[in-house]
Formats: structure tokens, C-alpha cells, sequence
């Protein structure tokens, strides 16, 4: 018994010291660049850091997150190099620079069989917070409505609820889902389903043969297109934020961050990517 | 007669319902978590925001920031414990001052513990976000527990073992040593697992501390992302990192297995020897 615990034991610690030293490299040469702020924009950062440190030797990105209002305050302190903003800059943080490396749109979703082709803003209020419960009122079929809302903590839910002026205690969710992939999933599911999702994902689930179609919002049609040329009306910037004018490491990263290279990234986690 | 078996009854389904929760979650990780678990995603590193790869380098900077946590908490620790039991008196001035903020320590939520560690490690000591950094903030969140649960172990030691030592002018150094640290150790081994539980399932103060980094560290002064700061960034804000989500909820809670039975085999070698065996 003794002997297999000791044996256990210095594994773990063997484990651990190799994941240590074995890949010691130069430390003097390595340059590094911090970035903080939005948990939106982070999981995209760390994935273009990695892509940038692999074209750029001795380069370490480093991405923390924290919120976008961290982002502003420390790019401003300059305890970071760069910070992330998943909103445009307000009026008293103008003192910043910001870059956009992509946008993210929400698009509201019914189920292909659904007879109802278009919700006012108003409409669209009154069924997410239970004053209109069945499609009849709307103009649609006589069947309840089933409202899918998105967990507490996704981006997306602060994004929607921001833009329909709700807060999330008035909604009266019948389904709360987690993912993009899971609102499809529960509308292509249910006839009587309205549920809300990114852009990128529902366009792309919806021409891979999805049961579902995208509102248009105030009149304009969902689409990354409509997104991308910033007309339709739920979507924000995800900005990068600089204190001055970046040089060196920093203005090789927003320019990394902001050329085609990364497409597949920002595509890859369901953000739009600006027009270059 | 009824009224009995009602209470037992009654008590019976509370007891059921315990395990039956503890059983629901356990089942829910394996059934979602088992198929993805490979060696691959043991040692290989995380891609695409950690929807596919794997988690070796989290494992590194989780045991990591443990090592470092333990490293510092557990002598300070074991140390206080001592002072407290062994050489004050129980109901002195100093005594109860360092016991009543102990308690009100224990008690702080964590995430207090993370802003304390940003401002203090990362910010004011200079150290940034690194695994020394969230390392030390742990050992400041797990001290309380240790050091009271060390207390009572020392305490709960027979006053003979005091007297015998004493009375063969025995040093009470040496009866610490010999006699009373290896009659608590135990209680000692005790709290370090509910340290290390603890510090092993903290996410709040982990994330302004050590930080978001998935990267193999190269130095305790790196950032590096901790398990459970992956689990919340994978279930929280990653679309379609669940499934990677509940493979390192597993992995997490087999490790805590693994390190909580070292720990028991090693403390029932240690009383055996030091105290049965003479």
C-alpha cells in the first residue's frame, strides 16, 4: 500500500516538474504581450494570440479576461498592452483608440413551419415577457408559444436584452438553453418555439438544411451580410483598445487581428468578421 | 409505535435523497464526460478555444498552483496550529483574537479572496498573473480551514501523552514531534484535503489571479488556467465547449480521488509507525 501511494505520488510530482522545466526555453528573448477584458472577445484572442505566436518566435500572448469595462480601465492604466471591448467605446472613454477585429449579430428564430414571417420590436417584447402567449395574437397558427431564452452569463442574452430594453428577471422563459447549437436544436424541434441565436451559427445551420428562419429586425433582414455593412440593428463591435497609438508588438497584433489570416478563427467562433 | 416508524422513515428518505443527489451528479459527469476521456486529451493541449484538444497543460498549472498553495499554507499553518494549542493558553487575549479572525476569514467569500490576491500578489507585489500569484491567494483562502481543523487535532490528543512526556522530562519539542503531531495527524491530513478540495474547485479567485492563460507554464511567473477556471470558461462562455466541459469536471473530480487517498494511506502509515509501533 505504502509503496503504491509513494509511487503516485512522485508521479504527480514528476508531472508536474517536467510540464516545468522540460520545455524551458531563452527566457531573456521572449517579448510579451498582455491583453484583458470581455470573456467574449477572450476565448477569440487567445485563439489568434496562438496563430500570432506561431508565425513570431520569443512572442507570448497573454489574454486575461475580466469584462469589458476592465479592458477600457486597464488598456487606460496601461497594466495592459491591449485591452478587449465587446461594445463601442462610450463618449467619456473617446480618449482610447478602438479597432474592431469583428462583430456579432443576434437574430431572432422561429421554426420553418411557423406561418408568421415578421415581429415588431413591441411584439417581440410582449412574448419574451409572457403578455402574448399564443401565435394567434400575432397572426399565426392557434398554438402556444413556446419562449426560449438564452442562460444567465451568455453575451448573447445581455446583448438581446439590452437591445429590447428587458431585463432578464421580466422574461418568462418556458426553455433556457446554453448554446447557439442548442436554441437551433429546440426550435427545429418545436413548431411553437422563438428562440434568439447568433447570426453566423443560424445562417449557417439554416442553409445546411435547419428547420428554422430568421426575422427581420425593424425591417432588416437577418444575415451576416446586413451585419457585416453594420445595418442590422442587433449587433455589436468586437474592439480591440489601445491607450495611444500602438507601435511595435502591439501594432503587429492589431493588424494581425484585423487582416484575413484570421477569418477562420473569428468564423469559428460564430462572430462575423468586418470587411477588409 | 407509528410515530417511530414515520421519523425512521422520514429519516431514511433524507439519507436517500443525499446520496441520490450525490449519485445524479456523478452519473451526469461520466455519462457526458467518459466519451471524450482519452490519454490524448490527458496530455495534449486545448485548440480551438478548448472544444477540441485536450487539457494537459491545465493539469500541469492546476497541480501547479496547488503545489505552491500547499507549499505555503501548510507549514504556516501546522505552525499557528501549534502556537494556538500548544504553547497559549486556550482562553488568553491573543488566542481568541487570532481564532475569532480566523473564523471571520473562513467565512470571506472567495471571490474577495481574488480581488485581495489581484491588488496584493499581481498588482502591489508585481507579480502579474501567474501561477505564484493565484498559488498564494489560495493559501491565504486555505489557511483558516487548516489551521482550525490542525488546532482540534492537536487538542483532541490525550493530556496523558502531555503529562507522560513531561513527567519523563521529555523536551516539549520532542513530544510534539513524537507524540502529539503524529496522534493528530489524521485531523492534520484531514484539513488538508478540505484545503486542497477547496483550492482545487476555486474558480473566482483563481481567474484574477492566475488567470486565463492555456499555454504550458515555463515558470511559476507565467499565467496558467487552472481546471476549474476551464470548466467555467468552457461552460459559461464557449458555444459548444460542454462536452470538453464535463470531460474536465471528470478529471477534476478523479484527481481529487486520487490526491484524498494518497493522503488517507500515507496518514494511517505514519500514525501506525510513530505511534503504534513503539
Amino acid at each position: 500500500m505504502k509503496k503504491w501511494a509513494m509511487i503516485a505520488v512522485s508521479t504527480l510530482i514528476a508531472w508536474a516538474v517536467w510540464g516545468f522545466f522540460g520545455t524551458k526555453s531563452d527566457e531573456s528573448e521572449i517579448e510579451k504581450l498582455v491583453l484583458t477584458g470581455s470573456s467574449t472577445i477572450a476565448p477569440l484572442a487567445a485563439e489568434i494570440g496562438k496563430r500570432f505566436e506561431s508565425l513570431h518566435r520569443n512572442v507570448r500572448v497573454d489574454v486575461q479576461t475580466g469584462g469589458s469595462s476592465r479592458g477600457v480601465s486597464d488598456a487606460r492604466a496601461g497594466l495592459a498592452d491591449i485591452g478587449m471591448a465587446s461594445r463601442a467605446l462610450k463618449d467619456d472613454e473617446k480618449d482610447l483608440l478602438q479597432f474592431t477585429v469583428a462583430l456579432d449579430g443576434i437574430s431572432v428564430i422561429l421554426n420553418k413551419a411557423n406561418p408568421v414571417e415578421a415581429l415588431s420590436k413591441q411584439q417581440i417584447i410582449d412574448i419574451y415577457t409572457g403578455k402574448i402567449t399564443s401565435w394567434k395574437q400575432v397572426g399565426g397558427n392557434d398554438a402556444p408559444i413556446t419562449v426560449v431564452n438564452k442562460a444567465e452569463g451568455r453575451s448573447t442574452l445581455e446583448l438581446f436584452l439590452h437591445h429590447f430594453g428587458l431585463k432578464n428577471t421580466e422574461v418568462k422563459p418556458h426553455v433556457i438553453i446554453g448554446d447557439n447549437q442548442q436554441g437551433i436544436k429546440t426550435v427545429v424541434g418545436n413548431p411553437d418555439a422563438i428562440g434568439y441565436v447568433s447570426v453566423g451559427t443560424a445562417e449557417y445551420e439554416a442553409s445546411q438544411g435547419a428547420a428554422i428562419k430568421l426575422l427581420p429586425l425593424e425591417g432588416i433582414a437577418a444575415s451576416v451580410e446586413n451585419v457585416r455593412n453594420r445595418s442590422f440593428p442587433l449587433s455589436r463591435p468586437l474592439n480591440l483598445v489601445t491607450r495611444s497609438e500602438p507601435v511595435g508588438l502591439a501594432k503587429d497584433f492589431i493588424e494581425f487581428a484585423g487582416s484575413p489570416q484570421v477569418n477562420d478563427l473569428i468564423e469559428a467562433q460564430y462572430f462575423v468578421p468586418v470587411p477588409r | 409505535m407509528t410515530k417511530n416508524v414515520l421519523a425512521t422513515g422520514l429519516i431514511w428518505l433524507m439519507a436517500a435523497l443525499v446520496s441520490g443527489v450525490f449519485v445524479w451528479l456523478l452519473s451526469d459527469i461520466l455519462i457526458h464526460g467518459l466519451p471524450q476521456l482519452s490519454w490524448a486529451f490527458l496530455a495534449e493541449a486545448p485548440e480551438n478555444s478548448g472544444r477540441s484538444g485536450g487539457i494537459g497543460p491545465i493539469i500541469v498549472s492546476t497541480l501547479l498552483i496547488l503545489l505552491v498553495a500547499m507549499v505555503t499554507a501548510a507549514p504556516l499553518g501546522l505552525a499557528t496550529a501549534v502556537l494556538l494549542s500548544e504553547f497559549t493558553r486556550y482562553d488568553s487575549i491573543f488566542g481568541r483574537l487570532v481564532r475569532r479572525s480566523l473564523d471571520v476569514l473562513a467565512g470571506v467569500p472567495s471571490i474577495v479572496f481574488g480581488l485581495f490576491g489581484n491588488a496584493f500578489f499581481c498588482i502591489y507585489l508585481g507579480l502579474g498573473f501567474s501561477i505564484l500569484s493565484g498559488g498564494l491567494t489560495l493559501a491565504c483562502m486555505v489557511l483558516p480551514i487548516l489551521i482550525r481543523t490542525a488546532e482540534e487535532g492537536l487538542q483532541a490528543a490525550p493530556n496523558d501523552y502531555r503529562l507522560a512526556a513531561a513527567a519523563l522530562g521529555m523536551p516539549r519539542s520532542a513530544a510534539l514531534v513524537h507524540l502529539l503531531l503524529p496522534s493528530a495527524a489524521p485531523a492534520l491530513l484531514a484539513g488538508l484535503m478540505l484545503g486542497v478540495g477547496r483550492a482545487m474547485a476555486e474558480t473566482a479567485a483563481l481567474i484574477f489571479t492566475s488567470g486565463y492563460v492555456d499555454r504550458l507554464p515555463n515558470s511559476l511567473l507565467d499565467s496558467g488556467r487552472a481546471l476549474s477556471v476551464h470548466i467555467y470558461d468552457l461552460s459559461m462562455n464557449v458555444a459548444g465547449g460542454d462536452a470538453n466541459a464535463y470531460s474536465s469536471a471528470l478529471v477534476l473530480i478523479l484527481l481529487l480521488f486520487i490526491i484524498n487517498t494518497i493522503a488517507m494511506s500515507l496518514a494511517k502509515q505514519w500514525l501506525y509507525r510513530r505511534v503504534v509501533s513503539i
